[in-house]
């Protein structure tokens, strides 16, 4: 009977508008195994933001200071720790002095980890090309005394040995010896602060990196000029592997990542056509009644 | 017997240089050769094709060379007119080479004004061979006395075309010299060691092709400074909305101030009535950040309203914690709160607890209390970040009424999602005022109004003038433009 | 004791407010020499503040263990856990690694600690999915636009759709570059005047619920 077809209709709508929340689990877990497993490899486009930061390590000399600040913990490993690895590849492939550090102290194993591998990886020294200063307390009262005196803020490096005696840090006695300043941040301190307690008072140049949930807040820094790049999120990292000519975790990741949006965005247009479906049967159906 | 001459004194000739095509011609005739004269067998242009001696010249010779004379004639013109233009440039180079390269003018040199010392700032004037094809350098000796300007210490050289005083960030009120006045500040460790209170010797010199013009050393002292007059136009807005908010919380002690309507806050009873009507308790949250964010005092003070609410309605309160002093600071709230409504005896002291300070520790903590406890009303007040979804995607499946207030702007996508009611930005701080309605917190809300109406006719401003100087192609507007560019 | 309680922190507020507002506009040494002392003492209270909140931990869940009451096995479960992973720690020294091997503390890092952090953040991605299932409806004009920028974000953000749809992704970069950041401008300029209300208010004492209690 129609009354039967209708009523079955509507509860399908229904029923399909309170699906489980299980089942959606399921179809983004496929969505983002099976790519995994099967990549496609497209091709990826690169932006301003990321450029922005690859062309201005590519222009420092070398031997030039380079700070980077690992300000994330393993929660944003999947999207931070690529972005480490290729910017730690770059530059130590420009022969930069690397200066690492963190203000998060759940990250400094993290930290210490990609460090000592990619610098192995590269064959840099520990003490000669690059230093790990590990974490100290504080967050931005940390930026401010490094601004102040370097050596006053971390007298020793992770491993124990005196700052001042290390060659790669020789000539670099505050923030504003240094040349350039990248900031790996997904929350605070981060970016922000870097900004705000660093390149404002001490008047250096820097870039950031972020989650992709915090990219589109760090717009207004990118637009004005106050961080001259941004690599942002899985999206950020596949880029700047791409720009290195090495594909890494972030590239296999933006199948997946592609194959998820792609998911959503069909499971959205779903809801919606069973939306308008079942609004359309409640308005005929109260048209019937009145 | 007399020597004669070679010239006979009757027919003188000069010996003259001629930039001519001809005189390559002329001066192969022997110089007592007559002009004028008809010889037999002359002929050409000068009238003559043989000495009178009776040798040929090399025009005769030419001439019996070519069929038609005239051709080789204008063949050796246009062969000396090309070889002549060759050499010209060569005379003009030299010409302009042999001109001295000239020092650099008025070379000023002083203590950089507003820093903190160990630096020096030098202008001098912009020359006419200012191009990438110059370049100055910077010269450092210390102490007053220079024996030898070529044997100072160069601590910078770059394109005579660069470092210009308008480059440089100077807001207008500190600008040292005109734009088109080259700078360049030394800095202590850049280059050289400048310590405050020695003097130093400092100039410039211009170099091209090898040549290096040195300017007149000039003597200078570096200083630390009290004052940094860059930075007053930050002071004078500071102290401008210092003020406005001190005039404004004034007028709110006087008279009664308007505030809209946040349906945020209106639903905060309702939600509370909720949860009393439903015998479940209310769970609040009051963020990620320590007591020195303003969202967590914010979000403290809307604790204080909705705690004297909940012991009103004897409802139960879970205030769930990451940070030690917060939770302090909140159970004194609450205390207080249960105070003022008259129910001292129902405040318990672990209603406020600490969890853990780790995110999603705290976060995994939280939900687990979602989903036992099961609150009709969750408030999310405060700073937070990943784990903003996670609480609030967990809240919605317990089919809890939830509130949101935060500035995390990057959070407020998902507290819109997922939440009923979401206090925006600084919708959270104006809160507490409109809460409590007390003149101080009114007033501090008109206050920030007005700032915001400031900034937005400025932006109005800046835009137009942004338009019309595109438009029309003008210059004026840039005066303005630059103007708010400093002041901010 | 209300003087104690009351008078001198806002005395205190009011002196170090005021000084350190202003030294932001002194360059001398002397000044930044007083921040740099600051900081560091701040670097030393936070110091503290964590072991205040270690103990705190301590004692709530000990009350828990003591009373018996219901999850108190989670209690002394993390009760084990602190204890053991600090032990561990100290005896490590700290390090997660010593000369590329492995400590115990590493090993408790690297298997414990940034899988199980690793776990709630991917909760998130399954999370966004269901949220955006329930939300992007289009039920309103302002809803419907919210939910296409979201369609065009999403595949612009991918490969994938910059594949299928070649100009998702100049459209979300222009999304992201001019309507995103024009409103988180906005947002910005609201918070910070915001911020700096309130700090006034705190620094001169018209703001005392940081102290904790009402007004006296």
């Amino acid at each position: 009977m129609l009354g039967d077809d209708e009523g079955e209709t509507v509860s399908f709508t229904e029923r399909m508008l309170k699906i489980d929340r299980r089942i959606i689990f399921l179809v983004i877990g496929f969505c983002t195994l099976l790519p995994l497993l099967y990549p496609v490899g497209l091709p990826i486009k690169i932006s301003q933001e990321v450029r922005g930061v690859y062309d201005h390590i590519e222009s420092l000399p070398e031997g030039s200071a380079f700070l980077l600040s690992l300000d994330f913990d393993p929660a944003s490993k999947p999207e931070l720790h690529p972005q480490s690895i290729s910017l730690l590849r770059h530059a130590f492939r420009k022969n930069l002095r690397v200066i690492a550090l963190t203000l998060w102290v759940s990250g400094t194993g993290m930290a210490d980890q990609v460090i000592t591998q990619v610098a192995r990886e590269m064959g840099k020294e520990n003490g000669k090309d690059y230093v790990f200063l590990g974490w100290s307390p504080g967050g931005t009262a940390v930026i401010i005394n490094m601004g102040q005196d370097l050596y006053g803020a971390f007298p020793a490096d992770y491993n124990g040995k005196p700052t001042k005696e290390l060659p790669v840090l020789h000539g670099i006695t505050n923030l504003r010896d240094v040349n350039y300043a990248v900031s790996l941040g997904a929350g605070r301190p981060g970016v922000e602060e870097w900004y705000v307690f660093g390149k404002d008072k001490y008047k250096f140049e820097m870039g950031g990196g972020c989650t992709g949930v915090m990219a589109p807040g760090l717009y207004p820094l990118l637009r004005s000029g106050q961080i001259n790049g941004l690599i942002g999120g899985l999206r950020g990292a596949a880029e700047y592997e791409t720009l290195m000519g090495q594909r890494g975790r972030a590239i296999a990741g933006m199948d997946a990542q592609s194959a998820t949006h792609l998911a959503i965005i069909v499971l959205v247009i779903m809801c919606n056509l069973f939306y308008f479906s079942s609004r359309s049967r409640a308005r005929s159906q109260g048209q019937a009644g009145a | 017997m007399l020597k004669t001459s070679s010239f006979s004194p009757t027919q003188p000739r000069r010996a003259e240089t001629r930039l001519f095509p001809y005189f390559i011609l002329g001066s192969s005739k022997s110089s007592t050769y007559p002009s004028g004269e008809e010889l037999p067998g002359s002929s050409g242009w000068a009238g003559e094709n043989c000495y009178a001696s009776g040798f040929e010249s090399p025009a005769a010779l030419l001439d019996s060379r070519f069929e038609h004379p005239a051709l080789w004639k204008i063949s050796v013109l246009l062969l000396v007119i090309v070889l002549s233009q060759s050499w010209l440039p060569v005379f003009a180079q030299t010409d302009a080479e042999k001109t001295p390269l000239s020092p650099p003018q008025d070379v000023r040199v002083f203590d950089t004004p507003s820093d903190g010392g160990g630096s020096l700032t030098v202008l001098w004037s912009p020359a006419s061979y200012d191009s990438a094809a110059t370049s100055y350098q910077v010269l450092l000796s210390e102490g007053t006395a220079v024996s030898d300007p070529s044997a100072m210490k160069v601590v910078a050289e770059f394109p005579a075309n660069q470092r210009y005083v308008r480059e440089s960030k100077w807001p207008w009120w500190t600008r040292p010299a005109a734009g088109e006045q080259h700078q360049f500040t030394l800095k202590n460790g850049k280059g050289g060691e400048l310590k405050n209170g020695n003097a130093y010797s400092v100039t410039v010199a211009a170099v091209s092709n090898g040549d290096r013009a040195i300017a007149t050393p000039v003597q200078a002292i570096p200083e630390p400074n009290w004052i940094n007059w860059n930075q007053m136009n930050n002071l004078l807005l500071a102290l401008l909305f210092s003020g406005i908010v001190f005039y404004a919380i004034s007028i709110a002690r006087k008279r009664e101030i308007f505030l809209r309507r946040i349906p945020g806050l209106d639903a905060v009873d309702e939600a509370i009535g909720r949860a009393t009507e439903l015998g479940k308790p209310i769970l609040y949250m009051t963020g990620a950040h320590d007591m020195s964010d303003p969202s967590t005092i914010a979000a403290a003070v809307i604790l204080g309203r909705v705690a004297k609410r909940t012991a009103a309605y004897e409802t139960d309160l879970l205030v769930p914690h990451r940070e030690p002093i917060t939770m302090a600071v909140c159970q004194e709230i609450t205390k207080q709160a249960y105070l003022e409504a008259g129910k001292p005896d129902l405040y318990k002291e672990d209603s406020n607890f600490f969890i853990t300070s780790d995110q999603f520790s705290y976060t995994a903590a939280v939900d687990g209390i979602m989903l036992r406890k099961k609150p009709a009303a969750n408030f999310f007040m405060g700073q937070y970040f990943a784990e903003a979804l996670l609480l609030t995607e967990t809240g919605a499946s317990t089919g809890a009424i939830q509130i949101a207030g935060t500035d995390s702007d990057h959070q407020l996508p998902f507290f819109v999602t997922t939440c009923d009611y979401t206090l925006i930005g600084e919708e959270l701080y104006a809160a507490s005022a409109y809460l409590s309605r007390e003149p101080v917190q009114v007033g501090t809300l008109r206050g920030q109004d007005i700032g915001k109406a400031l900034i937005l006719v400025v932006l109005g401003v800046g835009t137009i003038l942004a338009t019309l100087g595109v438009l029309l192609d003008a210059q004026w507007p840039k005066l303005f433009l630059d103007f708010f560019r400093d002041v901010k | 004791m209300i003087f104690l309680r009351r008078q001198i922190p806002l005395l205190i507020t009011l002196i170090t407010g005021l000084v350190f507002a202003g030294q932001y506009y002194v360059p001398h040494p002397a000044s930044e020499q007083m921040l740099t002392s600051v900081t560091k003492w701040l670097q030393i209270i936070g110091g503290f503040a964590l072991v205040l909140g270690v103990s705190s931990l301590f004692h709530v869940h000990a009350v828990k263990i003591r009373r018996k009451e219901a999850g108190w096995g989670y209690s002394f479960v993390l009760y084990v856990g602190m204890l053991g992973t600090i032990a561990v720690g100290l005896w490590s020294n700290g390090k997660e690694a010593v000369d590329g091997a492995m400590t115990a503390f590493g090993w408790i890092y690297n298997f414990m600690m940034v899988p199980l952090q690793s776990t709630m953040f991917a909760i998130l991605a399954f999370f966004i999915a269901s949220a955006a299932y329930r939300s992007f409806r289009a039920r309103s004009r302002e809803a419907a636009v919210l939910l296409i920028a979201a369609v065009i974000v999403m595949m612009g953000r991918v490969p994938l759709g910059e594949y299928l749809i070649p100009l998702s992704g100049d459209l979300s970069q222009w999304i992201l570059n001019v309507l995103n950041a024009s409103v988180r401008r906005a947002i910005l300029i609201g918070v910070s005047l915001g911020t700096v209300a309130l700090s006034i208010k705190i620094i001169f004492g018209m703001e005392r619920s940081y102290l904790g209690g009402g007004k006296e």
